[in-house]
């Protein structure tokens, strides 16, 4: 019998994740023993504090990182060979830490509700009852979002880091357990809620199981999990081809359902609107960084080997969702619903990039893809702040015609929600423009021309529904009896100031981000 | 034929055909019964595949446990005693996609795995680096793997349970009676 | 590995199943059959059945907790197994990340028992 060897686990560099993960199980021995009163703003103060924890523990570990020998990244293989904390990883942890801090300071915001949360007082009571109504009277509610939410941001966090494909799998149950939950957890509508919760966990677990079963054929293939191992096998061309192909296959399914990319988006447009709009705006923007993290990750490094098999499926998925999300989102008349489809529409922008160069001198197909995640998620945030502050007397007034006037009556939130609107949008001066180009500049370099062609066009195919919604806002005139605007607490306020300073920045002077984003280098493996 | 092939012959044949009664029978109560037979063989078929622990997961978890939640779950949403439910007008199609799925599943494995032998007194530890070869997949050797290369995603696991069981509390749990006399002592906090 | 230890095994459970099948249709050949009200009720180890609840026999929603308990445990369970196996070589590492395993299903644990999960009323 060989002798036992104890791995190593570098805790200094895994600090991030095991901040949040720590803080996590913190949360809920709070969340037990806690009376109710206070609780909530203890959660929320030991919530923030742990995030912000991480996220300077992230920007230490980034300034440590070490050159690797004869590859273009930084970084080093932790946890035995578990996670790659490498400049990508780093990027996306720090980008991923800043919007849960501003999610989080939306979960946090009570004030526009008459002083509770915008969770659910009692998720089990039925709708409708008297149970139901005895709990709000009661200012009861769920502070179990805290801790679930900083589940779900550990997973997100390790998700994309993932070395091998187990320790990814586990990464997305861990990240998508805590979002079936939070989304059924809205305070106002709480039948369309409970139908997103239910949606999004039948259809998730089918996509987890296409991964797992994909997992299990690459292992057939390669015989390792480990992404540097299943390269190797790529290269050596070791294996059947049919296993590699529909292992490929199958993982490339559970990743495109968790970014929404067409033809895997059906449970988006209606999980987007029954969950509570915190969640959906978490969701659209940290949900989507951390599985485009991850799906870069597998088809880069693992099976970068095999892109002629791969690429062509890119191309038609990523044609697909753009036209699906710009289209559909045309017809809606939900103004969720309109931002769902417009982030499938986003998810096909971004798949543009990823069949794009990722390699050569210029921005690499990574790098852009990081960057218009990061610029895509302020606005997504900063756009679904909004929409929670637009109020009927029964909650958030969504229909797209309650929204008509209000430019004239709330000028400030209607400009705001403006500026978001042409940053999806792609116009000069936002930072929706200047990550397009990157994207679109990256995929040209790769010779994927004719893909930039139709995602032009499909831009300006959104443009025309973003357009739309300001020109009913500021010309049109204003409903009778019309929503009201809600004034916030401090939490989402400075949510908003924060998405819309870094949308204005990264509009008007990319340069840092860029650089930032450049200098995550490539995947190491 | 060796003992242990004709064992195996015998839980595929066991496995499939208790897997058919799972989806053509009727009753839903009686389609969970058939998927313990089901789990069971496949339980079986770890077995004689030298997979011992796996095959002993198999046991605990599915056919202890994933089959009891199954079952709680069709007994929390209609009566036990109801055989409508299990049919529905997709049966066709619900067959097509079977057979499709089966149909692609056995030329991609048939063709992937055919004639490959794995000699399991000379193969090279997959597992690891923990186990000598002549301990695959037995118990042990899953452990050391386990608190080796996979220590962290383990611990990461541990998360996943504490989260479900929060989930089970949130979704079923009521207010509890200290929460409600709290409330009514202090108003909203 | 080596299949002998499970002969046993096997064993004792063709004996169970020719057991039962023996049991049944010794009753099927041998018993009466007088269908009465007693011998159509629910058997419930003698005692009186607990009456139908109303709704037609559906559970109630605290069995799905007590199910979530036991699976959860469950797998905490299929863990351990392979630790005692291996518990000898392990050494101090295996038992501090069992330790913080359990401590994390703890965690779990107290958030249930504090918000009444354990209580049947």
């Amino acid at each position: 019998m060989n002798e036992f060897i104890a791995p190593t686990v570098e805790y200094a560099e895994l600090s991030p994740l095991l901040i949040v993960l720590g803080a996590a199980v913190v949360g809920v021995t709070l969340e037990a023993f806690l009376p109710r009163r206070g609780r909530h703003r203890i959660q929320v103060v030991f919530t923030l504090v742990a995030l912000v924890a991480a996220l300077l523990a992230t920007g230490w570990v980034a300034a440590g990182l070490d050159e690797v020998e004869g590859a273009s990244g930084r970084g080093l293989i932790a946890a035995e060979g578990a996670i790659a904390v490498d400049g990508p990883s780093v990027f996306m942890w720090g980008v991923l830490l800043v919007f849960s801090i501003i999610s989080v300071m939306l979960f946090a915001e009570r004030r526009i509700e008459g002083g509770v949360s915008a969770f659910a007082g009692q998720a089990a009571a039925l709708p409708g009852t008297e149970a139901e109504r005895e709990a709000s009277r009661q200012g009861i509610e769920h502070t179990e979002v805290f801790p679930l939410v900083l589940f779900a941001i550990g997973g997100m966090l390790l998700f994309p880091a993932s070395n091998d494909l187990l320790t990814m799998f586990i990464a997305l149950e861990v990240l998508s357990l805590p979002l079936y939950l939070l989304c059924g957890l809205a305070r106002r509508r709480r039948l369309i809620s409970q139908e997103a919760a239910m949606k999004y966990f039948l259809l998730g677990a089918f996509s987890s199981a296409f991964f797992v079963y994909g997992i299990a054929l690459v292992y057939g293939y390669a015989g390792s999990f480990t992404l540097a191992d299943i390269h190797a096998a790529v290269d050596n061309n070791t294996g059947s081809t049919n296993l590699l192909l529909a292992g490929m296959g199958l993982i490339a399914v559970g990743l495109l359902f968790k970014v929404s990319a067409a033809p895997f988006h059906a449970w988006t447009p209606d999980v987007y609107q029954g969950a509570p709009t915190p969640v959906t705006g978490f969701m659209a923007a940290c949900t989507k960084l951390a599985a485009f993290g991850a799906l870069l990750r597998v088809f880069y490094v693992a099976f970068g080997g095999a892109q002629w098999d791969w690429r062509p499926m890119i191309w038609v998925v990523a044609a697909l969702t753009m036209a699906i999300g710009a289209v559909v989102a045309l017809t809606q008349s939900d103004i969720k619903r309109m931002l769902a489809y417009s982030s499938i529409a986003h998810a096909g922008f971004l798949l543009v990039g990823f069949a794009g160069a990722y390699g050569g001198d210029g921005i690499t197909s990574l790098q852009s893809v990081l960057f218009y995640l990061a610029a895509y998620g302020f606005s997504t945030i900063g756009a679904f702040a909004v929409v929670m502050l637009v109020r009927d007397p029964g909650g958030e007034a969504t229909h797209l015609s309650r929204w008509a006037g209000l430019g004239k009556t709330s000028p400030l939130v209607a400009g705001v929600f403006a500026f978001f609107m042409l940053a999806f949008a792609g116009i000069p001066l936002t930072s929706g423009f200047t990550s397009k180009w990157t994207v679109f500049s990256a995929a040209w370099a790769g010779g994927a021309w004719p893909l930039v062609l139709l995602a032009v066009g499909m831009s300006a195919v959104a443009a025309y529904f973003y357009v739309r919604v300001i020109v009913l806002m500021f010309f049109s005139d204003p409903v009778v009896d019309g929503p009201t605007v809600s004034v916030p607490s401090l939490f989402t306020s400075s949510a908003l100031v924060v998405a819309v300073v870094a949308t204005v920045v990264l509009g008007i002077l990319p340069g840092p981000v860029l650089d930032l984003a450049q200098q995550a280098g490539a995947f190491v493996r | 034929m060796t003992p242990e092939l004709v064992v195996f012959w015998l839980l595929s044949v066991l496995t499939v055909a208790s897997a058919v009664m799972v989806v053509s029978t009727p009753h839903v109560v009686h389609a969970a019964l058939w998927l313990v037979v089901t789990l069971g063989a496949v339980a079986g078929c770890f077995l004689v595949l030298t997979a011992e622990f796996v095959a002993w997961v198999q046991v605990l978890i599915y056919v202890g446990a994933v089959v009891v939640l199954l079952l709680f779950a069709l007994m929390l949403t209609r009566s036990p005693a109801s055989t409508t439910g299990a049919t529905s007008r997709n049966r066709p199609v619900a067959a097509f996609a079977g057979f499709s799925t089966f149909g692609v599943l056995a030329v991609v494995l048939t063709s992937g795995f055919r004639g490959i032998v794995l000699d399991l007194d000379s193969q090279p530890d997959q597992l690891g680096g923990a186990a000598p070869p002549e301990r695959i997949g037995d118990t042990r050797s899953v452990g050391e793997a386990i608190f080796t290369h996979w220590v962290l995603a383990f611990e990461v696991l541990s998360v996943i349970l504490l989260a479900a069981l929060i989930g089970a509390i949130v979704v079923s749990g009521r207010v509890r009676d200290r929460d409600r006399q709290e409330a009514a002592a202090g108003g909203g906090s | 590995m080596d299949l002998d230890l499970y002969v046993p095994i096997l064993a004792i459970g063709v004996l169970g199943a020719a057991f039962a099948f023996f049991s049944l249709a010794a009753s099927w050949l041998s018993g009466p059959r007088r269908y009465n009200r007693a011998r159509l009720d629910s058997y419930e180890c003698g005692i009186e059945p607990t009456p139908q609840p109303i709704g037609g026999g559906r559970f109630q929603v605290k069995y799905f907790i007590t199910a979530m308990l036991f699976i959860v445990f469950d797998i905490e369970i299929i863990f351990l197994y392979p630790f005692a196996v291996a518990f000898d070589s392990l050494g101090w590492f295996g038992l501090i990340e069992m330790g913080l395993f359990i401590l994390t299903l703890v965690a779990a644990f107290a958030y249930v028992w504090r918000r009444g999960g354990l209580e049947w009323d």
